[in-house]
Formats: C-alpha cells, structure tokens, sequence
C-alpha cells in the first residue's frame, strides 16, 4: 500500500497553512469563521462525492501510490483530504487575492471613502508587518 | 450526461448561497472571486491531469460529456467553481458580521478577537441543536429508515445518508423555520425555553433560516439523484411542508385542519420518500397502512394544539383547537387514533398488531373527553406521556417489523 498521494496532499495542505499562517489569511485571521467555512465546505463537497459515486459516476482507482483504505464503497480515505486542500486552497487564493487587490487600491490613492468602507480585510497583516 | 447534471445541480445551490452570503460584499469580493477561480481552473488542469493519469479515480465514460482539458474531464472544473462561488461568499458574510458591531471601522487584531465573543452568531449551534428538538429526532428518521429497510432489505449508502437527513438536518428545518417565526406566540408561552422547543433570540432568526437551508438543500439534492424521478414529488411535498407549516405568508400551521395535515406530512413524508427511493410496489396494505399512520400524525397534532389555546389566542394565532376549541379538538383526535387502529385491522397480517398500539392513545387523551378551554393548559400533563409513549410505540412496531420481517424472507 502506497502512502505517496497522502503524503503529498497533507504536504499541500501544510503549505497551505504556511502561506495563511504568513499572510493571516483565512485560519489566522478569523479562527471560527474559517472552521465554519471548511466545516460547510467538506460537507458540501463530500455530498456530492456521495451523490456522484452513489450514481455510479466516480470510480475508484487501482493506484499503487494510494493507500488502497476506504471509507465506503468507491470513497477512500484520501478523499476527504483531498476536499479539505482544495477548501484551503480556495480559501488562500481568495482571501490573497483580496487582501493584493486591496493593497493595490491603497497605492493607486483610490483609498478614501472606498478604503474605510474596505473594513478590516487585510488590515491585520499589514499592520503586524509594520509593527 | 449524468455527471453534468450532477454539477449543475451543486454548481447552482453554491451560486445561488454564495450571492446570497455575499450581498453587499463589493465589487472587490467578486473580483477576487475571479481571480481565484482563474487560478484554480490551471491547478486543476495540471493537477487532475497528474491524478487521472496516476489512476487515482476513473469515471465511467457513460456518465460524462466526452469533451476534456488534459486528461481533466470538463464537468470536474465544476468542482472549483462551487467552492469558489460559495464558501468566500460563506466567510464574507461571517466576517463582516463581526465588523459591523465595531461600528463598520477597521479593527485591530486585538478588537477582532474581542468582538467574537459577542458577534451575532454566538449560540447559534446549541441554540441550533436545542431547536431541532433532539427528543424528537427518531420519530423522522424512523419512518424513513423503517421503509427503506423492509423494501431494499440491505443497509446501503442512501439509507445511511437518508437516515442522517430526517435524524438531524430535516428537523432543524422544521423547528428552526417553526421557532423564527412563532417568536412573538412563543415569547408569551412559559411552556419554550426547554425540551419543547428554544426562545430564540431575534439576532439568530435570519442565521437560523440560513443554516436549515444550507443543511438541508445538499442532502435533498442526493436523495433526489439517488432515489430518481419517482422519489422528486414525495421529497417536494416533504421539504414543502417543512417550510409552509409555518413561513410567513404560508403559514399552514394557522389554517384549521390544514395545520394538523401538515403536521401529519411532517412523520410521514420521510416514510413515503423512503418507499419511493427504494421502488416499493404500492399495495392496497401498504397504503392503508400509510393512512393510518397519518390520522395518527393528525390526531398527535390536534392534541398537542390544546394545551397552547390560551397562548395561541392572545398572540391572535389560529390552529385547529383554538378554532374548534378544546373540547371538540380532543374528541377529533381520539376519533381519529381509533380510526388508525381500527384501519390497521384492515392490513395484511402482522399489521392488525399495531392496532393494539393505538390503545395507549385512546386512553392517554380521552381522560380529556370533557376538557373545557380554561382547563386545556393542564392537557400538557398528557401531551409530555405523550412524548413518551411514542418510545414504547416505536418500540411495540419494531417488535411488529421484525415478526414481519422473518414472515417475508
């Protein structure tokens, strides 16, 4: 049994938190919004995992780099994995995207009003890279 | 095809709560949106290319378009796409509702950490939990589980996820959507606040309907595609009378008699949707046996009415009993729970043996035979037996299931 692809995507997740960690993005700006947030988006996902394999859409692999464990027919073990980095992966790109958009509204000067209405997105990091 | 209609399905109930969560967001939230999406189309075309190509998963070829990016079939960027339409619009919502209590002014790290221990989602899980009135939580998911196990006679993935939805989510829909908007008949009744149902704060109202949607829309989605075109109108007609029971503007729970039907839809839709997703054959037993049940759900409702008379009444809320008044309301309800047993008599041996059950009933309610509209409070003695009683009921049909059960196979 192969551990390889387990491997990788709790590597992948471990980056992600890196990078939210760095950035305080999703985890490290707002803890329990961003659990709710996962909580909803693994539900989400896993429903429709369930749905597709339950249809007879998606079928399991014979890898030899995966673990070869399931949790239900046609569902095995990395698959929650994988759902959980592409939450994380999602989250990090749009909270980034976000906060460099905002970043760049503030240089073009286009602050003002629009910069007090923007509220706390991205404030926090910046201010502790300043301190 | 089918993998198609499958991602559209969750594409549109994750842009359809993703616009909702994000209202008022700004332009810049869809911006970037966008450019995480942008970003995570080229991850997925480079990555699920490599995790095809490993032969971590395979699709059958019968269920998809044909047309791919890479070894990426075209349907599996929907997967991006949801979670990118809905889970920022999820965290915009979340986090500015913190924001907004700060006055709308940018917030130190210090004051947003503050600020959640007071945000306006604080309580709103055990507020959840106690809403869904976990003492009555089986008394969905049995019916269900029941029907689809003595068709499909096998324990599969839909009976399990089913089972979960009228356990948990389906009754968070039904008493959470109940408990917003019964807030003003509620707040008058000393009766809320515990087993019987939440008081729930006005500031958890909306969140409230919010998380019944976004618990129950996923599970009827896959009950739907796995129980096909035959399970659509019983899970419509179940989900519909969740929420017309008691929404504004529908409220069936104010319409005399309808109110008690509705009521009655509530315990035995779920056995209904179970019979259909399993492709029961419809039998006269079988739907004799589906009416009894439902003058039993009727009467259980125009009894539990009573007790609420004075409440309902001073917050000008209309139901069965305030209507017929107590007196002829218990009688209703005895009549009816005769009828289910002496319906049972009329179903294929073992069912005549639930007619016994509806022998507790009789009697728990008829003591209120004479009951007048000043002493109809006190009927709450008999409405908490009744709670109980339904324990020793689903355990006697059990029994009655089993011995069924050994009859047939």
């Amino acid at each position: 049994m192969g551990v390889i692809y387990l491997a990788s995507l709790l590597a992948g997740i471990v980056c992600m938190l890196l990078l939210d960690h760095r950035f305080r993005l999703f985890f490290w700006h707002d803890a329990k919004a961003a659990t709710v947030v996962t909580a909803v988006g693994l539900a989400f996902f896993l429903a429709w995992d369930i749905a597709g394999i339950g249809l007879g859409i998606f079928l399991r692999g014979e890898s030899a780099i995966a673990t070869g464990i399931l949790f239900a027919p046609e569902l095995p073990l990395e698959e929650p994995v994988f759902l959980l980095f592409l939450i994380l992966c999602t989250m990090v790109l749009f909270t980034g995207a976000r906060e460099v958009l905002a970043r760049a509204a503030d240089r073009k000067g286009t602050g003002g009003a629009s910069a007090a209405a923007r509220s706390s997105h991205g404030k926090p990091a910046r201010e502790r890279e300043n301190a | 095809m089918t993998y198609l209609w499958l991602a559209l399905a969750f594409v549109v109930a994750s842009a359809v709560a993703g616009v909702a969560f994000a209202r008022g967001a700004g332009r810049r939230h869809w911006q970037a949106t966008g450019i995480a999406f942008a970003a995570l189309a080229v991850l997925t075309a480079v990555f699920d290319s490599v995790m095809i190509g490993m032969e971590l998963f395979h699709y059958d070829s019968q269920h998809l378009l044909g047309a791919s990016i890479g070894l990426a079939p075209v349907e599996d960027f929907a997967y991006p796409l949801a979670g990118v339409l809905a889970l920022p619009g999820l965290w915009a919502w979340m986090t500015r509702r913190r924001r907004t209590l700060d006055g709308g002014h940018p917030t130190t790290p210090h004051a947003d950490a503050k600020a959640g221990s007071t945000d306006g989602l604080t309580g709103l899980l055990p507020q959840a939990f106690v809403a869904s009135r976990p003492i009555s939580w089986i008394n969905t998911a049995y019916p269900f589980a029941a029907a689809m196990l003595l068709t499909t006679r096998e324990v599969d993935w839909v009976l399990i996820v089913g089972t979960f939805y009228f356990l948990v989510p389906y009754n968070l829909a039904m008493y959470g959507i109940n408990d917003v908007f019964d807030y003003a008949s509620d707040l008058k009744n000393p009766r809320k606040g515990g087993i019987e149902g939440a008081l729930l704060a006005p500031r958890l109202h909306r969140p409230m309907l919010w998380l019944a949607a976004v618990t129950n829309v996923p599970f009827l989605v896959v009950l739907a595609a796995a129980g096909g075109p035959a399970s659509w109108l019983p899970l419509l007609v179940s989900a519909f009378a969740v929420v017309a029971y008691s929404a504004a503007g529908l409220r069936f729970k104010e319409r005399p008699v309808l109110d008690s039907i509705t009521s009655s839809t509530h315990f035995v839709s779920p056995a209904v949707v179970g019979l259909a997703i399993a492709g029961a054959t419809v039998t006269p037993g079988l739907v004799i046996l589906l009416a009894a049940f439902f003058m039993w759900g009727m009467a259980a409702h125009a009894f539990g009415a009573v007790q609420d008379i004075e409440p309902d009444r001073q917050a000008d809320i209309a139901s069965i009993a305030t209507v017929f008044g107590a007196r002829r309301t218990v009688r209703t309800a005895v009549v009816l729970w005769l009828l289910a047993g002496l319906a049972m008599l009329a179903t294929p041996w073992s069912g005549p043996l639930a007619a016994l059950i509806a022998i507790p009933y009789i009697v728990n309610c008829a003591r209120w035979w004479n009951v007048t509209d000043t002493t109809a409070a006190r009927t709450n003695v008999a409405w908490r037996r009744f709670i109980w009683l339904n324990y020793g009921s689903g355990f006697l049909v059990t029994l009655i299931l089993i011995l069924q059960w050994s009859l047939t196979s």
